[in-house]
This record gives C-alpha cells, structure tokens and sequence, in this order.
C-alpha cells in the first residue's frame, strides 16, 4: 500500500460545556502516518491528543472534518477501523475477572482474527510477551508491571496492522516505560503502523519517525525531527516544541484552561 | 439514530465473556444463584419456626381462670375444666369485677361469668349465658380463651346429647338445624393455592434481585474498573456490546427467579409439615408441569423488563455505589404492584393483565393453581414485551449520546430528561457531549 494508512482531513471535535458553552477540542487537524511509520502527536496536557485519538478509535464521533484508517472512513465503518487497529491508553483497562490467557484469547476472537489460529496466536503472544507464567492468573491478581505486558499483548492479539498507543508510558516507572518504548520500536519493525500520543518530549524524540505538534486543538508543526530542526534552528525538541506553542506561559494558559473544562 | 448492526456471533463472544466475568464475581453468585435457593427458604422457615416455637410457648403456659356465678346444675362443667392440665382454676378473687381487674394486670389470664339466660332463653332449665373476659393484647390471655371456649364448647355438646336423648330424639333434630363445613379442595389443590400465592411473589423480587448487581456490574461498574473505554474499541458493534450485557444481565435474572421457584417448591413441604400436624388440613407441595412453560416464560419476561429498565438507570452512574442507588427505586416500585395483587382470590383479568409486573404474576399464580385464561396470558405477553420495546428503544436513544456513553455526563437522570427528551426537553443538546476526560 503506497497511500496514508491513517489520514485526518481538517477533523474537528466540540464539546458543551455547562460552564464555558461550546469548546472545540480539536479545530480542523489535518494529518497522514504511512505505513510502518511510528508518528507521535506531541502536545501538553490538554492540548487535543486524546481527543483526536479517540476519534480515530471511533470512540468518539467527529463533529467535522474526516478521518479514515486504511481507507475505512471512522464514522460511515467503524467496526472495519476497530479490526484493523489496536488501542492502548490507561483508560483502557484490562477486564479483571478473566485470565490472562482468557483475555488474549476474547480479544483476538471479537476482534475478528481467523478462529482456527486463535490458540495458535494466544500461545505465540504468551511467548512473546513472557506472560506464560502466569497467562491462566486471573488478572486482577497480577502486579502492574504484569498487567502491562498482558495489555500490550491484547492490543495486538488480533495482530492490527495501525496501533495507537494514547500516552502509554504515563504512571510507569522508568523501567517499564523502556521496556514500553522497546516493545513499540519492535511493532514497527514488525510493519506495523503506529500513531503514538505523548508529552513527553524525550519519548518522541527517540521514537517517532514523523512529528506533529498539536496546541489548543490544533496542529501547529508537522514534520520530522530533522525538518523540525531545521525550521527552527533549534536542537532540542523541548526547544522546538516552545519555539512553535510560543513559551512557556502560552503552555501553561493552555494546560490551566484544559484542566478546567475537565474539572467542570 | 443509525440502524444498530447487530452480530450473532459477536454477541454470542461478548455474551460468553460477561456470564464468564461474571460467575466469578462472588456478589454476583452470591445474588443471582445462593440467596434465590436459599434465602426465602430459609426466611420461610425462619417464619414458620418462629411461629412454632411461641405457639409452643404459649401452649406451655397454665392458664389461670377464675369461674363467678356457675349454675349448681352445670357443677360438672367445673370438673371438667378442672381435668384440664393446660386450665388452673383460681377461687380468688371471687368478685367478677375484681377478677376482671386481675385480669387487666395480668395477674389472671380469663373470667368465665355464668350469667341468667335472657327473657327468652330463661323458658329452658338450666340455661345460661356466659361471658369470657380476657385480654386481647397478651398472647397466654388470648389462649385462655380459647381454651375455656373449647372446654365450654365441648360441655354444650354433650349437655345436648344429654337433652336430645331425654326426649328420644338426636341433637340434631333438638337443634333443629346444624351448619357442617367439608372442604373439597385435594391435598394438591391446597398445595398450589398456597404455592400461588407465595411463589409469584417471590419469583418478582428475585428476578429483580438477580438483574440487580449485574445490571450495575455491567454499566456503572466496567466505568469504574476503566473497562468501559476497552470494550468500546472491540471490533463489535455498539449494538451487539450492549445487546449482550442485555442477555447476560436478563440471564442471571431469570436463571435467579427460576431457581427460587424451584427451591420454594421444594422447601416448603418439609417446612410447612410441622405447622400442619394435628390440623385439620393437608397439603401436597408440587407445582403442575403445565404451569413450568408459563413460569419460564413469566421468569423471562421480567428479567427482560428488569434488566432493561436497571441497566437504563445504571449508565448514569459512575460508580458502582451510585449504580446501586440508581437502580433501587425500580426493585421497590417493581414490588408494589405485586403487594397490591397479593390476595389468593386475585385472578388474572383484563385490567390487570394491562399493570406490569403485577399481570406476570397473577398469569404465573394462575398457572400453577390450574388455571389457563390463554387470551389473557396472550395480552400479558403483549404488554411485557410491548414494555420491554419501550425500555429497548430509550436505552438506544439514552445511549446515542456520547458524554453519557463514556460517562463523563455528571447530572442526574431527571436533568437528563429535562434537557434532551425530545418530549419533555427544553434544550437539545444531542450533537453535543462533555469533553472526554
């Protein structure tokens, strides 16, 4: 495939707000990740990252603007989005109550992957990931670090060809985030393509192959480091990420007003 | 609203998954499985053992009477209240007034006073009238009278006989008239006129019981595991996720209703057995076959209902425990109308056959006591499903909207209605949500 494999086209999302009335959290983005490219979305806190992830997931019904993913549009198919994507942030949790091997194996069967080779692939995650010593622990027994893996796994036990990974490393300690940021490295070497959300500059700069900068809803950069560097003359991408957003005042307004509307 | 697509197969997935979470949830178990095969038989024999033991109580008491004013003709009435092991006769006080005294401060428990026969009666030797005094608040007072009543009762019987044969007749024809009851009813037929009354009764709060923790446990609670967002990027549609909560939370209900008729049915007999000793009736405990279909079919019918209606009020809450405060009212109000209902005459008619809840039971007891109004149980069927439509439809619309979906909507129900109901809504937001957390 020579095209996008997700392509975002001036996607807008509004929102009510008892307080402020209507705010657009995202405001006509435009983007496009390639295949078996790992393409981060940098911005603070509230900047829109979540939102349009989630559009893409089809969690959340765009209110303008287009989207689709491997050509399937979110809003006209979007189960044919979901089988073809897995999605990892921390608000997806793993269901407590089944096993580990149990819940590679629901994934993969209600995400569409070919039911003769289901035992097959759960035995090749447990494998993979290193979850078999305690793939039959039900997983509200399992340490985080454990649950992670399992969480990763189930993401990709229907093997998606677009993962989107909605600030993975938030709330891990730093060994798990590198074994985070590993894992990820390792899906694109397999070809799959990955949109990655972050405001952890570092993270980006280390992972992504394309960058896009989104403040206030919308996308103010989108490039790749070297053409980032370039455009700026700055080095550093925190020194980047400040020279387009416009200082660390402007960031901290826009964090303030974000975690407003989420308060109310 | 799109056409909701839904999948079998996917359903039958997410149905396996949520029955399988949820057999592992010991509250779960605990609602839908042990409290519906235990809990009512074990408050019946509660009930039935409590009753029992202050029967016992009270017949382990002695009584203590004082007799005033007995006609010298009637001294064997004396002697045979005297035989009496369960009757203390007292001579003091020998007033009546101040027995009667006593007996308002419990210190005696009845006044037997033998009083002159009216104008008319007095025409006949050794005629009396007899006034029993005791108190109706007190438990051994009550059993006194009876006692003397029974004693009493008994003497005029053979005082009859006595006089019938004096004058070569029967005490019948001295009587002119007697009144003898027999009662028609077989053992089985007894059996489900108690059955009917007790079990559809029970089988309604069961079945909202069972829909109760996993109704919440199925909405409220995925939001608070952080579950919620995960089954939302299944491949499956909208439609068949919450399609299958539905059947999962209507399953447990019913399997909960189910399994309480079962062991009511059972338990009662065995429970029941040592109230009835000695009395004059008896009961055979065994519901019909012909009435399992319409027990089935009634079981599910209100399961469906149940889990609808609770699941709608569970989306609203974020949590668990606000869940379960949501979802209360409708366990109450569900069990009006049965209370309502619950007189052992009560048939299905027409009118009720139109009252929810309340018209599954009454077809469920006329079922089980042999009694098949097929045009009826017809109309009974068409409104519960005509309400489950109902309770379908505002689930769908209730769901359409993306801040209550993803629980980021933080106001009440009614607030819900007043704002967006295209019926009652001042406002309507629907295009618009809450930003997602």
């Amino acid at each position: 495939m020579t095209g996008p494999t997700i392509s975002v086209r001036a996607l807008s999302k509004s929102f009510y707000d008892e307080f402020r009335g209507e705010v657009r959290a995202v405001d006509g983005i435009d983007f496009a990740c390639l295949p078996g490219q790992i393409f981060g979305l940098l911005g603070a806190n509230g900047a829109g990252k979540t939102t349009t992830l989630r559009m893409l997931a089809t969690i959340l019904k765009p209110t303008s603007g287009e989207a689709s993913l491997l050509g399937h549009d979110v809003v006209a198919d979007p189960e044919a989005v979901r089988r073809n994507l897995g999605f990892y942030s921390a608000s997806t949790a793993l269901y407590p109550r089944l096993t580990a091997r149990e819940t590679l194996e629901f994934f993969a069967r209600v995400n569409r992957y070919p039911g003769e080779r289901v035992t097959e692939r759960v035995d090749y995650l447990v494998e993979r990931f290193g979850i078999a010593e305690y793939a039959d622990a039900r997983v509200d027994k399992l340490s985080s670090g454990m649950k992670q893996k399992v969480s990763i796994a189930r993401t990709v036990a229907h093997d998606p060809p677009v993962l989107i990974f909605d600030e993975p490393t938030v709330g891990l300690d730093v060994l798990n985030a590198l074994e985070m940021q590993d894992v990820i490295r390792h899906l694109r070497d397999d070809g799959k393509t990955i949109l990655f959300s972050t405001h952890i500059m570092s993270e980006a700069e280390k992972l992504c192959d394309h960058i896009a900068i989104i403040h206030r809803g919308k996308i103010l950069a989108s490039n790749t480091l070297d053409g980032m560097r370039r455009d700026t003359g700055k080095h550093y991408l925190e020194d980047i990420f400040v020279a387009y957003v416009g200082g660390r005042k402007e960031i901290e307004a826009a964090e303030r007003a974000a975690l407003g509307a989420q308060e109310r | 609203m799109t056409r909701p697509r839904l999948v079998p197969r996917d359903i039958a997935i997410l149905y396996v998954r949520e029955l399988r979470a949820a057999l592992r949830e010991r509250t779960m178990v605990m609602n839908s499985i042990l409290l519906p095969i235990v809990l009512y038989p074990f408050i019946l024999w509660v009930t039935i053992t409590g009753i029992s033991f202050v029967q016992g109580l009270t017949q382990g008491f002695v009584s203590r009477v004082v007799v005033t004013g007995l006609p010298p003709e009637h001294a064997e009435l004396r002697d045979t209240l005297d035989a009496l092991e369960s009757v203390e006769l007292r001579d003091e006080p020998a007033d009546a007034v101040e027995a009667v005294e006593a007996v308002r401060a419990r210190e005696l428990d009845a006044v037997l006073e033998f009083l002159p026969a009216d104008v008319a009666g007095s025409a006949l030797s050794g005629n009396f009238r007899v006034r029993v005094s005791f108190d109706r608040s007190e438990a051994r007072s009550r059993a006194a009278r009876e006692r003397v009543e029974a004693a009493i009762e008994r003497y005029r019987d053979r005082w009859l006989e006595w006089e019938a044969g004096g004058l070569g007749l029967t005490p019948e024809e001295l009587e002119q008239f007697r009144v003898a009851s027999r009662n028609v009813a077989s053992e089985r037929e007894m059996g489900a006129m108690l059955l009917g009354t007790i079990i559809p009764l029970f089988l309604v709060v069961m079945v909202a019981l069972g829909c109760f923790v996993p109704a919440v446990d199925a909405t409220a609670g995925e939001r608070e595991r952080r579950t919620w967002e995960t089954t939302l990027t299944l491949a499956a549609s909208r439609a068949s996720v919450v399609t299958a909560k539905y059947l999962h939370v209507a399953t447990l209900g019913a399997l909960a209703g189910i399994l309480n008729a079962v062991a009511v049915t059972v338990a009662l007999g065995p429970i029941f057995r040592p109230l009835m000793a000695g009395g004059s009736e008896a009961f055979e405990f065994r519901i019909p076959v012909s009435a399992v279909p319409i027990m089935v079919l009634g079981s599910a019918l209100l399961a469906l209902f149940f889990a609808a209606a609770m699941m709608i009020l569970a989306a609203f809450a974020r949590t668990f425990k606000e869940g379960q405060s949501m979802v209360t009212p409708v366990y109450w109000l569900a069990i009006i109308p049965i209370v309502l209902g619950e007189s052992p005459d009560n048939r299905l008619t027409a009118g009720i056959a139109l009252v929810p809840v309340a018209n599954v039971a009454m077809m469920i007891r006329d079922a089980i006591v042999g009694r098949f109004a097929w045009p009826l149980i017809g109309l009974t069927l068409l409104v519960g499903l005509g309400l489950v439509a109902v309770c379908l439809w505002s689930a769908r619309w209730v769901l359409q909207f993306e801040d209550l979906l993803l629980g980021s909507y933080d106001g009440s129900f009614w607030k819900f209605l007043r704002d967006r109901s295209p019926v009652v809504g001042r406002r309507s937001r629907q295009a618009l949500g809450r930003p997602a957390a």
